[in-house]
């Protein structure tokens, strides 16, 4: 770590080393800790994976939630997907599926040039919105900027049961709607079945696991006879590139316990704010590079932060780090929404501020041999 | 400093070594027995076989499409040893227990390599390296489609080599990914591209071209159309004469070694592809041998994978549009009470048995593909000892054994022949001169396995694995935890090419092309650089 990082135990400032080794003895004295939050690049969750390996912890994300949505599906019964640059060359049709696209991709209009023909095969392209503001607290999501065919398609019922009844009545199937209010999903099946590459855009942190099957199925069931793909939206707080470094690294995604000789993945099981709240836990590492935001259980148990500044805890942790945003401050690899994979970011706005997995390797180092 | 393994038989084929001796490694390299002097560690190896260490030029280890497959299977508890999906640390491990001291990940499209690249660089212990994917990219398609010369198709490959950090160039089903985002089921070898005039054939011979007009010391690396379907020889076949006078590399030739004899119409063909590989020099092959199992089968052949989601055990696959290739993930199950399986263990048994040069056919299993790459060692015991293969063969389906001539075939692989096979002809396949043999001046990176009567036994755990003349496995256990490197090339070209790709990338993508470029070693964590290899002159 460099000079110019900073950190507190107790609340009073102390050199990073002292406070890493505070960390170090709080996780050693632990009998169950938990790392969680990891709002981090990879190398940062390449590090909280060796730090929770270390203690015999686990490990899990502030996001997984949603990160989970979508990966039930997937291995439940798996997928047909498309990247971004697809969507944008090629999708003659994109349905926008339920709320929260713009706030889990804001540039997403502009990005897949929604109100554009597509730019490798050319034509026209029709964007339709399925259910908008149906979800609890859910905004619109798409406007129709930049203007282009763009119709949004509502049945007054939220969005699983809608897409229930469109996958119906696409596969030709009777549904217990009235003519009245099956009559726009009829027309959208009839727009659907006559794209040449559809595209359904969705956003898991919006829609929950049995929508998405539902959607995915309906894909599924194009495919018979055109194309068409799914665009999953990546989750907030770098959540996709963490999922992905887990995978490789563990065999698994975030919700992971390292305490036998082998990983156990459990969704239930190794949630942080369960093994908190219900006192499993006893200390946790709780990381957030990318915003300034406290874990959800105060200072229930002993806890070290990993924050950037001006990051305000009701209670304050035992040990605070103040750390880089992945990026920002320092050069990253990241999921990036615009390209559909995992790239580097050089740093935007370089500083001195310690990074997540400086910080975690410094303490990983300090604890005591086992 | 000094080291020395002594009283072992040296098998090294590339310097006409095969002999009781001594080897010297002095930092990092094997060098000629110094006169007098002594070694500060001696490794007593008497009784044991003394072997460059393994190359494996077609394993499919690391990207976007292996970590789905991670994710979708869970229950093939992808942390544990012996699966189909390995985490990094399990694939180094298992590797370099086997004596494997690189491996090549054969299937990385450009726009997902930074992501191959971090995994690449959490296996411990073994050098890497990458195959670029090229033929279904907008950008060559549309270079091909606008009758673009030959020079400035090599300054496009060349610059996605540099940028994705690759080894060399692969093609999967060229034009058929392409074809399918336009909604077409099948695609052949002269089949077009919708809405263009380009055909599989005419991708293939231009890659062929800008791999020659590059100097990469791989030739193009194919995976060839029709894969996996009854009658398809014909197509590989085809794909040989394509190919004309220049080199090609065709993988996994097992999944394409099909005839429609017999009475369920599925036989093998391969007699025909090993006597076509065995006339035809510039033809080199891998096999991807089946062995019974579960696995999962990874492939960039999205087309293939979507038409075999039907097969898939347990019942779910992922299928992706990608840029480019995409590609699928369908998990599979070889039974040995499947006729069709059957059938293709034995057609991968006699390609092995029935191409007569060492040098023009590799050792793989297109793992995970026909089978997990820790099946390597039974798959060496069945070439190597006839008796091995006869005993199984007697555990498969009569009625599959009878359209394949593999009971026919008394072949038995010889030492030097398999150092041939995973070591000598690997290295000079990829260009590696100081890699694939024990000469003076080649890397220190030695697989010394225990002589015994069950060749499995002795291939699973080797005796002794040094990596750059430290050892790091002993009796198939690591004792030490290194980082090697990734291996790439470097082809000149002109930047020019940069001004066309920023166009085309800004407008049809919307994004800067200089995006998707691998970052330096450093940040993707590695601990040691990119080693370049040299092009050819």
């Amino acid at each position: 770590m460099t000079e110019a990082a900073k950190a507190w135990l107790n609340g009073q400032p102390v050199t990073p080393a002292r406070a890493a080794a505070a960390a170090a003895s709080l996780l050693a004295a632990s009998r169950s800790a938990v790392v969680a939050g990891l709002g981090t690049d990879v190398a940062g969750a390449r590090a909280s994976v060796a730090l929770a390996q270390a203690i015999g912890g686990s490990i899990d994300h502030m996001d997984a939630d949603a990160v989970l949505a979508n990966l039930e599906v997937l291995r439940r019964s798996g997928w047909i997907v498309t990247t971004p640059l697809q969507t944008r060359a090629r999708a003659d049709l994109v349905l926008l599926a339920g709320d929260g696209l713009v706030e889990a991709w804001p540039d997403m209009a502009e990005r897949l040039a929604l109100g554009e023909a597509p730019t490798v095969t050319g034509g026209s392209r029709r964007v339709v919105h399925l259910c908008p503001g149906t979800s609890p607290g859910g905004a619109a999501g798409h406007d129709g900027r930049g203007g282009g065919d763009f119709q949004t398609v509502a049945t007054g019922q939220p969005i699983l049961p809608t897409l229930a009844a469109l996958r119906a009545i696409a596969s030709g199937r009777n549904t217990s709607l009235d003519d009245a209010a099956a009559a726009p999903l009829r027309d959208l099946a009839a727009t659907l079945a006559a794209a040449r590459f559809g595209v359904a855009v969705w956003s898991s942190a919006t829609l929950d696991t049995l929508a998405i099957e539902m959607l995915c199925g309906l894909i599924d069931d194009l495919n018979r006879k055109t194309r068409f793909a799914g665009l999953p939206l990546a989750p907030a707080n770098g959540a996709e590139a963490v999922a992905q470094a887990l995978a490789w690294t563990t065999g698994f995604p975030p919700r992971t316990g390292f305490a036998s000789s082998a990983p156990r993945h459990d969704p239930w099981r190794f949630d942080a704010q369960r093994l908190i709240g219900c006192g499993e836990a006893d200390a946790a590492v709780w990381i957030s590079a990318f915003s300034p935001k406290p874990p959800d259980w105060d200072n229930a148990v002993p806890t070290i932060a990993l924050v950037p500044s001006g990051t305000v805890f009701r209670t304050p942790p035992n040990v605070v780090f103040e750390v880089g945003r992945p990026g920002g401050d320092h050069e990253a690899m990241l999921f990036d929404p615009a390209l559909g994979g995992i790239a580097f970011a050089a740093a935007s706005a370089p500083s001195a501020a310690a990074s997540v997995a400086a910080t975690l390797a410094a303490i990983t180092a300090a604890l005591p041999p086992c | 400093m000094l080291t020395r393994l002594t009283g072992g038989r040296i098998v090294d084929p590339a310097n006409g070594r095969d002999g009781i001796g001594d080897l010297w490694l002095r930092d990092g390299r094997i060098v000629t027995a110094p006169d007098g002097a002594r070694a500060e560690e001696t490794h007593d190896v008497t009784g044991c076989i003394v072997m460059a260490g393994g190359i494996d030029i077609h394993t499919h280890v690391a990207g976007t499409n292996v970590n789905t497959a991670r994710l979708l299977l869970p229950e093939l508890r992808a942390a544990t040893a012996a699966e189909s999906v390995p985490i990094t640390e399990t694939i180094g491990r298992l590797y370099a227990a086997m004596g494997y001291t690189m491996v090549v990940e054969p299937a990385i499209s450009p726009h997902v390599a930074p992501q191959a690249h971090l995994e690449l660089a959490d296996i411990p212990l073994i050098d890497t390296a990458i195959l670029a994917v090229l033929g279904n990219d907008d950008y060559l398609l549309r270079l091909m489609d606008a009758n673009e010369g030959e020079s400035a198709i090599a300054d496009y490959a060349a610059r996605v080599l540099s940028g994705s950090r690759a080894i060399g160039i692969k093609a999967i089903n060229p034009g058929a990914a392409a074809a399918f985002k336009s909604n077409v089921r099948s695609f052949g070898l002269d089949d077009a591209v919708p809405n263009s005039e380009i055909t599989s054939r005419a991708i293939i011979n231009t890659l062929q071209a800008a791999t020659e007009t590059l100097g990469l010391p791989h030739p193009l690396h194919l995976h060839c159309s029709n894969l996996g379907m009854p009658g398809n020889a014909d197509t590989a076949l085809a794909t040989m004469e394509a190919a004309g006078d220049a080199r090609l590399h065709i993988a996994h030739l097992q999944f394409y070694a099909y005839g429609k004899e017999g009475p369920r119409g599925f036989s093998s063909a391969a007699p025909l592809l090993a006597e076509a590989v065995n006339a035809k020099r510039n033809i080199t092959a891998d096999i991807g041998q089946v062995m019974f199992g579960q696995t999962v089968t990874i492939s960039s052949d999205v087309l293939r994978q979507f038409n075999a989601r039907g097969s898939a055990r347990p019942r779910k696959s992922v299928i992706i549009d990608g840029d480019g290739n995409g590609g699928g993930i369908v998990p599979y199950r070889y039974r040995k009470t499947d006729f069709f399986n059957a059938v293709q263990w034995a057609a991968g048994l006699e390609l092995f048995l029935l191409i007569n040069d060492p040098w023009r056919v590799f050792f793989t299993t297109d793992h995970p593909n026909g089978a997990p790459f820790t099946a390597y060692p039974d798959l060496l015991a069945l070439l190597m000892d006839r008796s091995v293969r006869a005993k199984q063969m007697e555990t498969l389906p009569k009625e599959a054994m009878e359209v394949t001539t593999l009971a026919s075939i008394t072949r038995e692989y010889t030492l030097p022949e398999i150092a041939i096979m995973t070591r000598a002809a690997p290295a000079r396949l990829l260009g590696l001169a100081d890699r694939g043999h024990l000469g003076a001046g080649a890397r220190a990176d030695v697989a010394v396995y225990r002589t015994q009567a069950d060749i499995a036994a002795m291939f699973r755990d080797a005796a002794l694995v040094l990596k750059d003349g430290v050892p790091i496995i002993r009796d198939g256990v690591p004792v030490a935890r290194s980082f090697g490197r990734a291996v790439t090339v470097r082809p000149e070209f002109d930047a020019a090419i940069n001004r066309g790709l920023s166009g085309f990338y800004e407008k049809i993508y919307g994004v800067s092309h200089l995006a998707f470029d691998v970052p330096a070693a450093e940040a993707l964590g590695r601990s040691q650089a990119f080693e370049a290899v040299p092009c050819r002159t």
